[in-house]
C-alpha cells in the first residue's frame, strides 16, 4: 500500500559543452528518497568509460557520505562493471530560501589566481566543481592590504567554465586599480569564493552592472543573469564613482519627483540587454574602482520595476500551450519554472525542490560521469511511505 | 528500622504532563507588517497587475499672447505584474496517535501549521525583497569592512534618498514631552533589521540612536520596534536576512552581511487571491484508505508580491561592530 508515496518519471536530452561531465536539475513536487536513471544513449551505444545506469538512496551512507551507485562500461565496451560517485553525484535540493551557499574554496583547499583581463579568468589548483551558469561570490581578494581585486568582493558572478580548473567571470579586471590576485602569494593567503546555491528564487530583480555601452540605446551587461524580457521596465542605480549617474531614475530635473525608467528593447543573452534610453551624452561607465574606495563602496545596479507586456511566454516546439515563465542562467538557454502561465516580465516565484544529477566522476573509473552532451536520460524518482530504519 | 522509600515503593506512574505547553520560540514577522495588502479576485487569472500613473510635465512655460494652444501631453503609466503562487504543507496523523496521546495533538499541530504558514508568508516576502530591492552599502561605520557596520550617516543617507524620491513615511513624529530621559521622535520610515545588530544600535546611543524606551510615549511603537535613528524606526527580528561569513577584510577576518531593508509606504505589496490566504484543512481518517487509519491536517495559501514603489525601498547592507553572543 502506498497511499502517500510519490512517484515521478521523466526524460531529457543533456545539453552543454562536449566531452565534459554535465549536471542537470530536475524539479519535482517532492524531495525524493530514491532516484534512478538510465543513460539510454550509453546503453544503446556501448563505449568505454560510459555510465549506463545510476541510482541513489538517501539512506545509503558510506561513513558520512551519501554516494551514487553506477553501472558502467569501464575498460571494456562489452561488459559493464559497478562503481560509485562519492561526491557530486545524485543529490536532492530544497530551494526555498535565499542566501544559502556551497562550500568555500580557499587556500585551505587549494589556491586560485585571477587574471587582469576582460573577462577575468580564474584558475584553481584543485577542481573547482562548478558548471557554467553557476553563480559565485568572492571574498577577501586582497593581494596586500591595499592591492588586489577586493573591488569585486561580494558581487554575484555567473561563471563560464572552460575546464575543471578554469572559469571566467563577466568583469573587466584589466584596469590599473586591479592587481593580479593569487591566494598562493598574497599576504596571509586570504581570499575565497563560494557558490550561491539558489540565485534566482525570485525574478526579475536587481542585478549588478559590469559594463554599460552608451549610445542612442544603452547596452547593459550584468554580473549574473538579469532574467529580463523585452518590454521589461527598468531603473538604474548608479553611484557617483561609476560614471553615468544620468541613467538614474531619480532625481528628475524636468519633472521633479517623477522617476525616469527605461524599457528593455532587446535581450542579447543572459547578462546583456539593450535599454531604450539615449545615453549618448552621458558620463562613461568606469569599472576601474580603487581599492581605497572600498569601505562604503556601493555597486551599480539595474532594477526591474515593471513591464509593458500583455501576453505570456510564446509557445515553442515541445512546449505546453501555455508555457510557464522561464529564466536564463547562461547563454540563451531558457529554463522553465514550475509555475502556471504569467505575463512576461512579471515578478515570479521560482522556489522549487527535486534532485540534481551532478557532474562528479566515478571513484574507480575516474573518467566516467553520469552524462555528457547529447545523452538521453530517463529518470525515476520516488518518496516512499515506509522505510527502515 | 526499615524505611520504605521510592526505591522499593516507587510511583506506579512516573510522569504527569505539566498543565500548559511550553512556548515555541518564533521570530517576529516584520515583513508582512510593512506590506500593502491587495486581494486578487477569484477567476482573475494568474497575474495581478498594478498601474501607477506617471506625473505630467508641469506647464511652466507661459502661453504668451499668440492664442495658440501648447502641444498636448501624452499621459503615461507604469505597469507592474506579479504572478500568484500557491504554497502548502501538512501532516498525516495516525488515529492511534490521536487516540492514545495525552495532549491535544490535533490542536497543537493545527496551531503549528498556522504559524508555519504565517512564517512562510514572511520569509517569502523577506527573500523577495532581498532579490528585488536595490542595495546601498553602509560606509558610515568604522570596522573597515565593505560594507561597514551601520553609522548614523548611513541612516541619514538612506532616509535622504527615500525623501528625495518622495517616498511616504509610515509614522508621523512623536512630539517631545517633559519626561526624564526621553526625546522627540522624527516622522519615520521603517528599517527591518536583525536582532543581532541591537548591540550596534545601542552603541549609537547619544549619537543618533533613541531607544524605544526613550520615546516620549511608546503608544505608537510596534512590539518589535527597537528604537530610531533620525528618520528611521528600527524593527528587529531574528529572521532578518543574513549572509553568514560573506565579507572578508584585508586582514583575512570574516564577518556576516546584514540586509537592512528601509521602506516607505506602498513600497511592497502582498497579494492574495480571493481570500485564499490561510486555509486550514482537516480531513478525518474516514477519507484515508480501507481502514480509515490516518487523519490529515494541512494549510495552504496563495501569495504573490511586488515592489510597487521601487523608489521607496532600499536594502542597506551592513556588517556588524559587536561580537555575537551564543
Amino acid at each position: 500500500m502506498t497511499e502517500y508515496s510519490r512517484m515521478a518519471k521523466g526524460n531529457f536530452t543533456v545539453s552543454g559543452p562536449a566531452a565534459t561531465p554535465l549536471s542537470a536539475v530536475v524539479n519535482l513536487p517532492f524531495i525524493p528518497d530514491y532516484v534512478e536513471l538510465w543513460n539510454y544513449s550509453n546503453i544503446k551505444t556501448a563505449a568505454t568509460h560510459s555510465v549506463t545506469r545510476a541510482w541513489w538512496d538517501v539512506n545509503l551512507l558510506d561513513g558520512t557520505n551519501n554516494p551514487t551507485m553506477l553501472e558502467l562500461y569501464a575498460g571494456s565496451a562489452t561488459s559493464t562493471v559497478f562503481d560509485t560517485i562519492q561526491t557530486n553525484g545524485i543529490s536532492t535540493f530544497s530551494a526555498g530560501q535565499l542566501l544559502q551557499f556551497g562550500p568555500t574554496y580557499s587556500h585551505a583547499i587549494g589556491d586560485f589566481a585571477i587574471t587582469k583581463a576582460s573577462p577575468a579568468q580564474i584558475t584553481t589548483t584543485v577542481a573547482h566543481g562548478l558548471n557554467s551558469g553557476d553563480v559565485v561570490m568572492f571574498e577577501g581578494l586582497f593581494q596586500s592590504a591595499t592591492t588586489g581585486m577586493p573591488q569585486i568582493n561580494g558581487i554575484p558572478f555567473t561563471v563560464t567554465v572552460t575546464s575543471s580548473t578554469v572559469f571566467t567571470i563577466p568583469w573587466d579586471t584589466s584596469g590599473s586599480n586591479y592587481t593580479v590576485f593569487n591566494t598562493a602569494t598574497n599576504t596571509g593567503n586570504i581570499g575565497s569564493f563560494k557558490k550561491v546555491l539558489y540565485p534566482y528564487l525570485y525574478f526579475p530583480g536587481t542585478s549588478f552592472i559590469s559594463a554599460i555601452t552608451l549610445g542612442a540605446t544603452t547596452t547593459v551587461s550584468t554580473t549574473d543573469a538579469h532574467n529580463f524580457v523585452v518590454g521589461q521596465e527598468v531603473a538604474f542605480r548608479i553611484p557617483q564613482a561609476w560614471g553615468p549617474v544620468q541613467l538614474n531614475s531619480l532625481p528628475n530635473t524636468l519633472v521633479p519627483g517623477s522617476p525616469v525608467y527605461g524599457y528593455v528593447v532587446s535581450v542579447t543573452d543572459y547578462h546583456t540587454v539593450v535599454v531604450n534610453i539615449n545615453s549618448t551624452a552621458f558620463t562613461a561607465f568606469n569599472v576601474n574602482q580603487t581599492v581605497a574606495s572600498l569601505p562604503g563602496l556601493s555597486y551599480p545596479q539595474i532594477v526591474a520595476v515593471g513591464d509593458v507586456n500583455t501576453g505570456g511566454v510564446i509557445i515553442s516546439a515541445g512546449s505546453p500551450l501555455y508555457p510557464s515563465p522561464n529564466y536564463t542562467p547562461i547563454g540563451t538557454t531558457n529554463v522553465s519554472t514550475i509555475n502556471g502561465p504569467a505575463i512576461r516580465g512579471s515578478f515570479v516565484n521560482n522556489t522549487s525542490q527535486g534532485f540534481v544529477i551532478g557532474a562528479g566522476t566515478a571513484a574507480v573509473d575516474t573518467t566516467s560521469s553520469i552524462m555528457t552532451n547529447g545523452n538521453i536520460i530517463y529518470w525515476h524518482a520516488y518518496v516512499h511511505d515506509f522505510g527502515k530504519p | 528500622m526499615s524505611i520504605t522509600t521510592t526505591g522499593n515503593l516507587g510511583p506506579m506512574i512516573l510522569q504527569s504532563l505539566a498543565p500548559a505547553m511550553l512556548y515555541v520560540p518564533t521570530p517576529t514577522m516584520n515583513y508582512i507588517t510593512i506590506c500593502d495588502k491587495v486581494s486578487m479576485p477569484a477567476n482573475g487569472g494568474t497575474t495581478c497587475r498594478f498601474m501607477r500613473p506617471r506625473a505630467l510635465t508641469p506647464p511652466t512655460i507661459q502661453l504668451g499672447n499668440s492664442g495658440i494652444d501648447p502641444p498636448a501631453q501624452v499621459p503615461q503609466r507604469d505597469i507592474i505584474d506579479a504572478q500568484m503562487a500557491f504554497f502548502g504543507t501538512g501532516c498525516i496523523i495516525n488515529e492511534q496517535v490521536i487516540l492514545q496521546d495525552q495532549e491535544g495533538v490535533l490542536a497543537w499541530v493545527s496551531e503549528r501549521l498556522a504559524v508555519a504558514m504565517r512564517q512562510a508568508e514572511d520569509l517569502i516576502l523577506r527573500d523577495y525583497i532581498v532579490s528585488a530591492a536595490s542595495e546601498i552599502n553602509a560606509g558610515g561605520g568604522s570596522n573597515g569592512f565593505n560594507p561597514t557596520n551601520l553609522g548614523v550617516s548611513d541612516f541619514s543617507l538612506v532616509a535622504t534618498t527615500l525623501d528625495t524620491n518622495n517616498a511616504y513615511k509610515f509614522m508621523s513624529g512623536i512630539e517631545g514631552m517633559d519626561r526624564f530621559g526621553t526625546g522627540p521622535v522624527r516622522s519615520a520610515y521603517f528599517m527591518l533589521s536583525s536582532t543581532e545588530l541591537q548591540s550596534d544600535f545601542d552603541a549609537l546611543t547619544g549619537s543618533g540612536f533613541l531607544s524605544q524606551w526613550n520615546y516620549p510615549t511608546n503608544a505608537s511603537a510596534l512590539p518589535s520596534e527597537y528604537g530610531s535613528v533620525y528618520n528611521i524606526r528600527i524593527l528587529a527580528s531574528s529572521e532578518a536576512p543574513v549572509a553568514r561569513n560573506a565579507v572578508t577584510n584585508n586582514a583575512g577576518t570574516t564577518t556576516d552581511l546584514y540586509y537592512n531593508t528601509v521602506v516607505g509606504k506602498q513600497a511592497i505589496t502582498h497579494i492574495n487571491q480571493d481570500g485564499y490566504s490561510m486555509n486550514l484543512i482537516y480531513r478525518d481518517p474516514y477519507y484515508s484508505g480501507m481502514l480509515a487509519q490516518n487523519a490529515t491536517l494541512a494549510v495552504k495559501f496563495a501569495q504573490a508580491q511586488a515592489l510597487t514603489q521601487d523608489t521607496a525601498i532600499r536594502n542597506l547592507l551592513s556588517t556588524r561592530l559587536s561580537n555575537l553572543g551564543v
